[in-house]
């Protein structure tokens, strides 16, 4: 029996207020000065500082709110909980998997603490082609520097695991350079498990930090509660209707809505998919037909290598080396670059995700404590090539995100598994196998290079993955380049701002938790400011 | 039903394999009518079952104990956690993995997408085996969706069985 301290139920027992699920019936109407949709890295921010600057704040959260009491390291019931379609949610063609939180505190409770600033030449592509002048490296390095401040963001400085120093060791012998990666973590035990909830609240997720605060500063936080719909008169949005979800996203009840919400201001934060869904479902105006277009994911190609020595990918912090050579190799526009990092081993992860099935995958089952996979998240957006995916709703209202994989991007998925298979084979491994459902395991750096150059690069065939959303409520310096203005308002609706990754007006280049805290920090204390003439930080 | 609702709740969910399915029927000689919900309640229809057990038989060929009777235990335990798996899933998505397996059941759906002509009831994991590697790498989008989610389905619920862990060498989450 755990004996860490459960800050959630604390809360709860000193009488915060949260209702929905099994904390209680949602009264019919509830009025505030400002209602935030969703309660991950947006939401969380927005509703620290709101809440500090004297609003009376409602957050809306559609997932379940569990805690670090609930976080057994178990993967079903992590996925069932805690993500997006039980983990499984895909894109239209089912050529992309989608790893997204769902739960209170959004992804931030279940990714694995990776902390980047947004790239400076993330930023100049973003002031030279969307009129974002203000969006440079000096004007958000203080918010920048607050968010981490409080999240306690700093380089990792216990040793590398295995799994990522393997990394670091076969790109030195390359010459290539790679880096620590800063985590928001405090007195992190260094499990591994931070993809299924930390059960030590080491990790500081919107969860254990930013809503706690709001909660215990009089915010009222509505949990298992979809807001189905925006109501929308006079270029204002004048009501929210709300339903009660199952732990499965199906509504409890067709009958009436379970609450309606009415604010002077509204914060959409559901995260890019969803936020533009709502959009889409409330008909809310898109002059420029940009709604929901240019979602991007960073997708993610990976090889997967069985190690001489063990690796025990499954053990130590998750993600704490990444180069970000091949981003600089040639110019942004170019042909797609990417970042690489490797990903943390459990056995559902692992026995769902690899490509093969039968006898052969069962040997390579066996090779598990050995195995290493890694990553490449290649930076779309930045080519006419890789203008990302539109986010479309199905019959029932739920989102639907179309992502055509193109030639341009499947051809960075070959370029990097390359990079990756040299990187392991310098690294000690046996045997590298493309992740493509025509890659066999090869032993040498030779084979698997001609094996790789052979392969056909079709989506489907091609397994890519991805676990950043961002963009589709695009910022834009005029309306006809955004949806969302410079200073985080929907461009046509004057009292709903829009705080999350759907404004990235192109992939970060990164993992994007910081750049959503970061950036969101400057457009929340700018909304405190507006709303309440105070002056705000997280710090 | 109540006005108040938004009017994509009144609406009947629409799906896409629909198109699909009709497809493959009419190229195999079947008809859409005669698919069966794979899906009953969020479980597995009794033929669904056979086609979900001849599916994971192959795809963990060699993962599965070989021993008969310790398969069939293995299976049994699979089979309670693909429920549980499928009724945590959101209605679309069980609603399109219904009409995937009750697809399959069909012979003309076991033929055209699985390119199976055994019966589920007498197919060899050898022949299933060739049958799946078919659709794996197929130049048809259909077939290689329905073999990736045939195989998420197994494998996801099978390696979430603790038994799994032994065979992965994996110690178990660290105690704190």
């Amino acid at each position: 029996m755990s004996n860490i301290p459960d800050p959630i139920l604390e809360g709860l027992q000193r009488g915060w207020k949260v209702l929905g699920g099994k904390h209680g019936p949602l009264p019919a109407r509830i009025d505030c000065d400002v209602a935030i949709i969703g309660s991950g890295a947006g939401a969380g921010i927005t509703a620290e500082l709101l809440t500090k600057a004297g609003l009376n704040v409602v957050i809306v959260e559609e997932g379940q709110l569990k805690t670090s009491t609930d976080f057994k390291q178990r993967e079903p019931e992590a996925y069932a909980s805690l993500y997006q379609e039980s983990a499984g949610r895909k894109t239209k063609d089912k050529g992309i998997t989608i790893l997204q939180g769902r739960s209170v505190g959004g992804t931030t409770t279940v990714n694995w603490t990776s902390s980047f600033r947004t790239p400076p030449d993330t930023l100049k592509f973003w002031q030279d082609k969307f009129g974002l002048k203000d969006y440079n490296v000096e004007a958000l390095a203080p918010y920048f520097q607050d968010a981490q401040t409080r999240l306690n963001i700093a380089p990792w400085a216990v040793a590398p695991n295995e799994n990522n120093e393997l990394l670091r060791r076969g790109a030195a012998k390359l010459g290539i350079a790679c880096e620590v990666i800063p985590r928001n973590v405090k007195g992190c035990y260094n499990l591994g498990s931070c993809g299924m909830g930390c059960p030590t609240n080491a990790k500081q997720s919107m969860l254990v930090t930013t809503i706690p605060f709001a909660l215990d500063h009089g915010a009222t936080l509505l949990v298992e509660t979809r807001v189905e719909q925006l109501k929308i008169a006079d270029g204002r949005i004048t009501g929210m209707q709300c339903i009660a979800v199952k732990p499965n996203a199906a509504p409890v009840s067709t009958a009436d809505p379970a609450t309606t919400i009415v604010a002077k201001h509204y914060v959409l934060a559901g995260g890019a998919i969803n936020s533009p869904a709502l959009l889409l479902r409330s008909k809310a105006p898109d002059p420029h037909k940009l709604l929901g277009k240019r979602t991007f994911l960073h997708p993610v190609a990976i090889t997967l290598a069985v190690m001489k020595d063990t690796v025990a990918a499954w053990s130590g912090a998750p993600q704490s080396i990444y180069s970000d050579h091949f981003l600089h190799t040639q110019p942004i526009d170019g042909p797609i670059g990417y970042k690489l990092e490797v990903a943390p081993l459990h056995p559902v992860f692992f026995g769902a995700n690899l490509p093969g099935f039968g006898e052969k995958q069962a040997e390579l089952f066996r090779q598990y404590p050995n195995a290493n996979v890694m990553l490449a998240l290649m930076r779309d957006g930045f080519h006419d090539q890789a203008v990302g995916g539109a986010v479309e709703l199905r019959g029932d209202g739920s989102p639907l995100l179309d992502y055509p994989l193109t030639d341009y991007v499947l051809e960075g998925a070959r370029r990097s598994m390359l990079a990756m298979a040299q990187i392991q084979f310098e690294a000690g491994a046996t045997m590298v196998y493309p992740g493509h459902e025509m890659g066999e395991g090869t032993s040498t750096w030779l084979a698997t290079k001609a094996a790789i150059e052979a392969l056909p690069m079709k989506p489907l065939l091609t397994k890519i993955g991805c676990a950043h959303v961002m963009g589709g409520c695009g910022l834009g310096g005029d309306d006809k380049l955004g949806v969302t203005r410079p200073d985080g308002v929907h461009w046509q609706l004057e009292n709903l701002s829009i705080h999350d990754g759907s404004i990235f007006p192109t992939s970060i280049g990164a993992n994007p938790q910081l750049s959503i805290y970061g950036n969101v920090n400057r457009l929340a204390q700018g909304l405190a400011k507006r709303l309440a003439s105070k002056d705000v930080t997280l710090a | 039903m109540s006005n108040h609702l938004p009017p994509h709740l009144q609406r009947r969910t629409f799906l896409k394999l629909g198109i699909a399915s009709a497809v493959v029927l009419a190229v195999a000689g079947g008809a859409v009518a005669l698919i069966k919900p794979g899906l009953v309640d969020g479980k597995l229809s009794p033929s669904a079952r056979l086609v979900y057990t001849r599916v994971a038989q192959a795809l963990l060929a060699g993962t599965l104990p070989r021993d008969a009777q310790a398969q069939q235990k293995a299976m049994d335990a699979l089979l309670d956690r693909a429920d549980a798996f499928f009724a945590g899933l959101p209605n679309h998505v069980q609603a399109e993995l219904s009409e995937l397996l009750g697809l399959l059941a069909t012979a003309a759906g076991r033929r055209g997408l699985v390119g199976l002509s055994a019966s589920w009831e007498d197919a060899t994991v050898a022949e299933t085996t060739v049958a799946l590697q078919g659709m794996r790498v197929s130049s048809m989008a259909l077939k290689v969706q329905a073999y990736q989610g045939l195989h998420d389905i197994v494998c996801a619920p099978y390696f979430s069985g603790d038994e799994s862990w032994v065979l992965l060498g994996y110690p178990g989450p660290h105690a704190v």
